[in-house]
């Protein structure tokens, strides 16, 4: 355990060291806030109309902003993360360094965690900027607190689905662009593989609509913790990693 | 100390290391030589571990590399052909990052990271990043980080490559010091080098070990012949003969050089020292005897005699790349 620690401290201050956490974190923010100002003077138009009797019946701040914000901020996730995990292990092969963790004593579940852990750090790092826009909605308004919760829990266990995903491919190349751009395009698959499931037949319709990603975001975003989602998720994240493990230890055969 | 057996790696139908056996006592250091590409690195890489050998074994300080490789790890420091730094880290950082993967016990970590940093000479960089480093500065970064656990075992890949003159000096001693508290391994293409530095040599051709012994030896073994050197001031064709006919000498082949003395090179069968006769002989004909020097073959002549012989058992004829 303190040998994952001391690799997720490192990778984590690898992050932060170079321009890399300041420019996700910064466009990250930038972005959440665009869509948080948009969604908010929907909402107030929207209470405006209410007031005067020509809107909706009921306003409720949790349905109509948070949870499309959450569902707004998957997206952003969708395009940064790559950006994370593309360096992960590529860079380590390219500059030799995978030569030093490799030597050392540790397990390649422990690189592979440590490794993981950081980049969810990061990616907690970025979320923790967008409590501030949460604050301000509890300090002006009156959400209810759990919906809240369990989509910042959604948000990391879709972030960790990406991570592992995306230390996966970038544990099969050199090329950090190739493990970027790769990593991007399986990530949206996964998260539009449903898309074609109107097309198809009911059997495969389900299939379909449990394999996308985003699909098991909803509940979290209205403030359900269900077990299937969870166990979606988790396992995803699981077997990413096992599959990263296995990726590693091939790697090694092949030299 | 470390116990090479029978080690073959296969990458497809190429075969990097064939059935390489050796071992290194402890404390010893051996030098490991061979021409690019002969297997050095895809040894060293297995050693520690970083990679499987397609067959045989290693043993590291009692333990099996592939069977129980955490332990042989934390007993062996590596310092691979490219200093494995991480270049936005402070060499304090990054050397406090290795200590704690290395298993250095938490308030041991900064004692140790001081303590190396003395050793190689690079204290007064603790602050700098690793980016920012010369080459010279990068491989004695890269020697500290093989340190910093105080291993049993040390493998160096070409420790003092891109290094100047003086900082190669100044890693050999240091390799020197080391070896008697370390059992080391080091490849090298430096030939003088290995006889400066190592207790026993590997010499290493086409994955295959060839020669195995010490530097003296080597170059004793493959003397079959004793070679002297002469510069002679005289004239004619009368040395030749004059020198041919005493005992035990097999050549004699004169060259005249450009200021009128003569080069002479006398062969002599092993266990005959001619070099008094040939004296006499000499200056008793009244001819000046400038210089006598017995010629050696060195390590340099050795490695191509070795690397080359291998390619002509297997009758290929295109010689082989060395660089030294």
């Amino acid at each position: 355990m303190r040998n994952v620690i001391t690799l997720a401290r490192k990778e984590l201050s690898s992050y932060f060291a170079s321009p890399i956490a300041s420019i996700v974190m910064g466009f990250y923010a930038l972005l959440f806030g665009y869509f948080f100002y948009a969604l908010l003077a929907f909402f107030e138009r929207q209470s405006m109309q209410m007031s005067m009797g020509m809107g909706p019946m009921t306003m409720n701040i949790n349905q109509m902003l948070i949870a499309p914000l959450f569902m707004n901020a998957t997206v952003i996730a969708l395009f940064v993360l790559p950006m994370i995990t593309m360096r992960t292990y590529s860079e380590e092969k390219r500059s030799g360094t995978i030569e030093l963790l490799l030597t050392a004593p540790l397990t390649d579940v422990q690189i592979i965690l440590g490794k993981f852990l950081g980049a969810m750090g990061l990616y907690a790092a970025m979320l923790a900027v967008t409590l501030l826009h949460m604050a301000v909605l509890f300090y002006y308004g009156d959400p209810e607190w759990r919906p809240v919760a369990t989509g910042y829990l959604g948000m990391l266990l879709l972030g960790g689905c990406f991570i592992s995903v995306g230390l996966l491919i970038s544990s099969l190349t050199k090329n950090q662009i190739v493990a970027g751009m790769v990593t991007f395009a399986v990530f949206l698959m996964l998260w539009v593989i449903n898309w074609i499931g109107s097309f198809a037949g009911p059997t495969a319709q389900a299939v379909l609509s449990h394999l996308s990603i985003v699909e098991h975001f909803d509940d979290f975003a209205k403030g359900v913790i269900d077990t299937n989602h969870l166990v979606y998720y988790v396992s995803f994240i699981v077997f990413g990693l096992f599959l990263t493990a296995k990726s590693v230890d091939t790697e090694r055969w092949r030299g | 100390m470390i116990e090479v057996q029978h080690l073959t790696k296969r990458y497809g139908p190429f075969t990097a290391v064939d059935d390489v056996t050796f071992r290194v006592e402890a404390g010893e250091i051996l030098g490991f030589l061979g021409p690019n590409g002969a297997g050095k690195t895809t040894t060293m890489r297995i050693i520690t571990g970083y990679m499987p050998a397609t067959e045989g074994k290693v043993i590291v300080a009692g333990h099996d590399v592939f069977e129980a490789p955490i332990e042989a790890k934390k007993r062996t420091g590596y310092l691979p052909e490219t200093p494995p730094l991480y270049p936005d880290m402070t060499v304090r950082d990054y050397l406090t990052f290795v200590a704690r993967i290395k298993g250095v016990a938490g308030r041991e970590v900064r004692g140790r990271v001081d303590d190396v940093m003395k050793r190689t000479h690079v204290a007064d960089m603790a602050s700098r990043h690793c980016a920012k480093l010369s080459k010279g500065y990068r491989q004695r970064v890269g020697l500290a980080q093989a340190l910093i656990n105080n291993p049993d075992v040390l493998i160096l890949d070409e420790p003092t490559a891109g290094l100047d003159p003086k900082q190669i000096i100044e890693t050999r001693q240091l390799i020197k010091e080391l070896g008697g508290s370390h059992t080391t391994v080091l490849s090298t293409h430096i030939l003088p080098e290995v006889s400066q530095t190592c207790h026993r040599v590997v010499i290493i051709s086409k994955g295959r070990v060839v020669a195995v012994d010490t530097p003296e030896n080597l170059t004793a073994r493959l003397r079959g012949s004793e070679t002297m050197f002469l510069q002679v001031a005289a004239t004619g064709g009368e040395i030749e003969p004059a020198l041919a006919g005493i005992p035990g000498v097999t050549r004699v082949a004169v060259t005249p050089s450009g200021d009128g003395t003569l080069g002479v090179e006398v062969d002599s069968a092993r266990g005959h020292d001619v070099r008094r006769d040939l004296a006499a002989a000499i200056v008793g004909r009244g001819w000046g005897l400038l210089e006598l020097r017995p010629m050696r073959m060195s390590l340099e002549d050795i490695f191509l005699h070795l690397t080359t012989d291998e390619s002509t058992v297997e009758a290929q004829p295109e010689p082989e790349a060395v660089d030294a």
